[in-house]
C-alpha cells in the first residue's frame, strides 16, 4: 500500500519543488551570463522571494468567484504534477506507468488551457480576461501540433506509453530519426508555460495578464505552477526525443535528469533571447507555418514506420 | 463498483440529462444537457463491455463512436447558434419561431 | 453478481468519483454562471473517464479528458460570447416547462435505474489477459475500419457545413438576408441592425455586426 500509492506521491512532490527551484536558480543563471543584472545571490533569491510572497497579502478584485480563483493555480500546479508523474526516470523508475501516458500528457496539455481561462476569467478583471482569451485562442493551436508531433513518436514505438517510447529509441534517438520533432515541440512548450517569447497570456502588455491580480501566496503558487510545468515538459521532451534514461557509463536517472536540465536551459535561454510575438502574428504563425510542418513530421514519421 | 451501481450512475446522469435539455432555454444550456446524456451513454457502454462484453473490442468502438458524435453535435449546435443570432439576436428557443432564414 | 477482483481503494474512488460525476451535472442547471456551468459539465466528464481507467478502459478515460477538455473551452467562449451574464453576477433562471422536464428526467432515470437493477446480464469480465488499448486499436484499424473511416467522413462534412452555416455570405447575398431582428423595445429599432450604407447601390457590402 505505501510503495504503491506514497511512494510515487512522494517522488512528484519531490521533483516539483527541486525542479521549479531549479527553473528559477537557470533563469537567473542565464539571465546574468546575458549581461541582466539580477539583485541578491543567484541561490537565495528565489527563496526570498517564495518568503515574500508568502507573507504578503493577498489581493481581492471586486466580485471575482473566488473559488475559480484560488483554485486556478493549484489547479496548474497539479496538471504539472500529472505530467511528471508520468515521466519515466529508468525502466523501472516511474511513478506511473500509465499504458496510454501520451495520450495523458495529451490531455495535460488541453486541460492546461481550462485552467488559464479559468484563472484569466475568474478574477473580473479586464486585463486577466483578455490574457485568459489570448491563451485559449493560441492553446488550441499548441495543442494540435504538439499532439501531430507526439503520434508521430508513437509510431516507431507502437505505442502509447513513454517507456516504450524510449525503449524504441535504444537504437537512434528521435531527435535524429525525426528531425522536425524536437523544434516543433519546444515551440509548445515554450507556449503551454506562456515563456519567453510566447508569453501572450501573462505578458507585460497586459500587466501581467491572468496573473495581473494576484499577489501574495496564490501568485507564489501560480509561479511554482508555471515552473512546475515548465519542468514537466522538459522531462517529456526529454523521454520522447533525447532518448529519456538511455546512456552510457552513468545510471539512468543520472542520464534523465542531465537531459532535462539540458531541455531546460535551452527553453530558458530561449525565453531570455527572443522577443514577444505579437498575438495575432502568433496565430498565423501557428497555423500557417508550424501545423503544416507537423503534418510533414507526422508523414515522415509514417514513412520511417514503413520502411 | 459492480455493473449495477455503475449503471445506475449512467441512469442518474442521463435523467439529469434529460431534465437539462427539456427544461433550458438557452440552446446551449440544452446542448450541455445533451452531452450529459451522452455522458451517461458512455458509462454505461464502457460498463458493460468491462463486466459482461467479454472483452469484445466493439464495446469500446461504441464510446469512440459516441465522442464523434459529440464533437459532430457540439459544431452543428455552435453553428445553428451562431445562424439564429446573427438573423434574430437572440439565443432562447422561444424565438424561433420558424426556420425561414 | 460480478466476479471482477479489484480492492476497497478502487470502491471508495468509485464512489467518491460517482458523487461527484452526479453533484457537478446537477449544479450545471442549478448554476448562475455560463462559464461555471460548462466546467461543471467539464468536471463531470472527467469524473466519469476517471472511472473509466479504473474499469481498464485506459484510452477511452484519457481521451475524455482532452476531447472534453477543448470542447468545454469552446463552450465557455460561445457562452461568453452570446449570453447575458456570463460572469453570474445576477441569479439567473432560463427555464420553461421545469415540471415536465423534472417529470421526464425522473422517469427516465427510475426506468433505466429499474432495467440496471432488475434485468441480468451475462457475468462475462474482461479477460486478464486482453490488452485493451491494444485490442481497441486492431478493431477501429482492423474489423470496424469501415465505420472508423465513416466517422472521420462524417465529422469532414461537419466541417464543411459549420463554416457554411456560419459564414456571413450564403450564394444569394448575406447569411440575415430578409430576417428581421426583435425590437430593443416594442416598436422600436431592431437589435443590432446593420447601418444603412451610405455608399448606396453597388451591391456587395458587408454587415458590420460586432459581437
Amino acid at each position: 500500500m505505501f510503495s504503491e500509492l506514497f511512494l510515487p506521491v512522494l517522488m512528484v512532490i519531490f521533483m516539483l519543488v527541486i525542479g521549479g527551484y531549479a527553473v528559477a536558480v537557470l533563469d537567473r543563471l542565464v539571465a546574468s551570463a546575458l549581461g541582466t543584472p539580477q539583485a541578491g545571490r543567484v541561490w537565495l533569491a528565489p527563496m526570498s522571494r517564495g518568503a515574500w510572497l508568502l507573507t504578503q497579502h493577498a489581493n481581492a478584485t471586486e466580485a471575482p468567484d473566488w473559488r475559480a480563483w484560488r483554485l486556478a493555480p493549484a489547479l496548474y500546479l497539479a496538471l504539472a504534477a500529472s505530467g511528471l508523474a508520468v515521466v519515466p526516470w529508468s525502466a523501472s523508475l516511474v511513478a506511473t506507468d500509465l499504458v496510454t501516458s501520451v495520450v495523458l500528457w495529451g490531455s495535460v496539455e488541453a486541460l492546461a488551457t481550462v485552467v488559464i481561462f479559468l484563472h484569466g476569467w475568474s478574477a473580473n478583471s479586464l486585463l486577466a480576461l483578455i490574457g485568459g482569451y489570448r491563451y485559449v485562442a493560441l492553446g488550441l493551436s499548441y495543442i494540435l501540433i504538439s499532439m501531430f508531433v507526439l503520434i508521430g513518436v508513437a509510431l516507431p514505438a507502437e505505442s502509447l506509453q513513454f517507456t516504450q517510447v524510449v525503449a524504441s529509441q535504444e537504437g537512434l534517438w528521435n531527435v535524429i530519426r525525426q528531425p522536425l520533432g524536437l523544434p516543433l515541440f519546444l515551440i509548445v512548450g515554450l507556449g503551454m508555460t506562456f515563456w519567453g517569447p510566447l508569453n501572450l497570456a501573462d505578458s507585460t502588455d497586459l500587466a501581467g495578464g491572468t496573473a495581473s491580480e494576484i499577489s501574495g501566496p496564490p501568485r507564489l503558487v501560480w509561479d511554482m505552477a508555471r515552473a512546475g510545468m515548465l519542468v514537466a515538459f522538459s522531462g517529456v521532451a526529454a523521454t520522447v526525443f533525447l532518448g529519456g534514461w538511455l546512456g552510457p557509463w552513468l545510471p539512468g536517472p543520472v542520464w534523465m535528469s542531465l537531459k532535462m536540465l539540458a531541455v531546460l536551459s535551452v527553453l530558458l535561454l530561449l525565453g531570455r533571447l527572443l522577443p514577444r510575438l505579437a498575438p495575432e502574428r502568433c496565430v498565423t504563425l501557428m497555423w500557417v507555418v508550424l501545423l503544416p510542418l507537423s503534418f510533414i513530421d507526422l508523414v515522415w514519421a509514417g514513412i520511417g514506420a514503413l520502411l | 463498483m459492480t455493473l449495477t451501481t455503475l449503471l445506475l450512475l449512467a441512469a442518474a446522469l442521463i435523467g439529469i440529462g434529460i431534465y437539462g435539455a427539456l427544461s433550458q432555454q438557452s440552446f446551449v444550456m440544452l446542448m450541455m444537457g445533451l452531452e450529459l446524456i451522452l455522458n451517461g451513454v458512455m458509462l454505461a457502454a464502457v460498463a458493460f463491455w468491462a463486466f459482461s462484453g467479454a472483452g469484445a473490442p466493439e464495446g469500446q468502438l461504441l464510446t469512440i463512436i459516441v465522442m464523434a458524435v459529440m464533437a459532430i453535435e457540439m459544431a452543428m449546435g455552435f453553428a445553428l447558434v451562431v445562424a439564429v443570432f446573427r438573423g434574430k439576436q437572440a439565443d432562447v428557443t422561444e424565438s424561433l419561431t420558424g426556420l425561414k432564414h | 453478481m460480478e466476479s471482477m477482483n479489484h480492492g476497497l481503494g478502487v470502491d471508495i474512488a468509485f464512489l467518491l468519483l460517482a458523487t461527484l460525476a452526479v453533484v457537478t451535472g446537477w449544479r450545471v442547471f442549478r448554476t448562475d454562471s455560463m462559464v461555471r456551468a460548462s466546467f461543471f459539465l467539464l468536471v463531470s466528464f472527467i469524473a466519469v473517464g476517471v472511472i473509466m481507467i479504473l474499469l481498464a478502459a485506459e484510452y477511452l478515460g484519457v481521451a475524455m479528458f482532452f476531447m472534453m477538455a477543448v470542447e468545454m473551452t469552446v463552450m465557455a467562449l460561445f457562452m461568453v460570447m452570446f449570453m447575458m451574464n456570463p460572469a453570474g453576477l445576477n441569479p439567473m433562471n432560463m427555464v420553461h416547462q421545469e415540471r415536465i422536464a423534472i417529470g421526464a428526467g425522473v422517469a427516465g432515470f427510475l426506468v433505466l435505474g429499474a432495467m440496471a437493477l432488475l434485468a441480468t446480464f451475462p457475468d462475462q469480465p474482461v479477460p486478464a489477459s486482453l490488452d485493451p488499448v491494444r485490442s481497441l486499436g486492431n478493431e477501429m484499424l482492423g474489423d470496424s475500419m469501415l465505420i472508423f473511416e465513416s466517422a472521420g467522413l462524417v465529422l469532414l462534412t461537419t466541417m464543411i457545413g459549420v463554416v457554411v452555416l456560419s459564414s456571413h455570405r450564403g450564394r444569394y447575398g448575406a447569411a440575415a438576408e430578409g430576417s428581421m431582428p426583435p425590437g430593443l423595445e416594442p416598436g422600436g429599432d431592431p437589435a443590432g441592425k446593420p447601418e444603412e450604407d451610405e455608399e448606396g447601390e453597388g451591391g456587395h457590402h458587408h454587415h458590420h455586426h460586432h459581437h
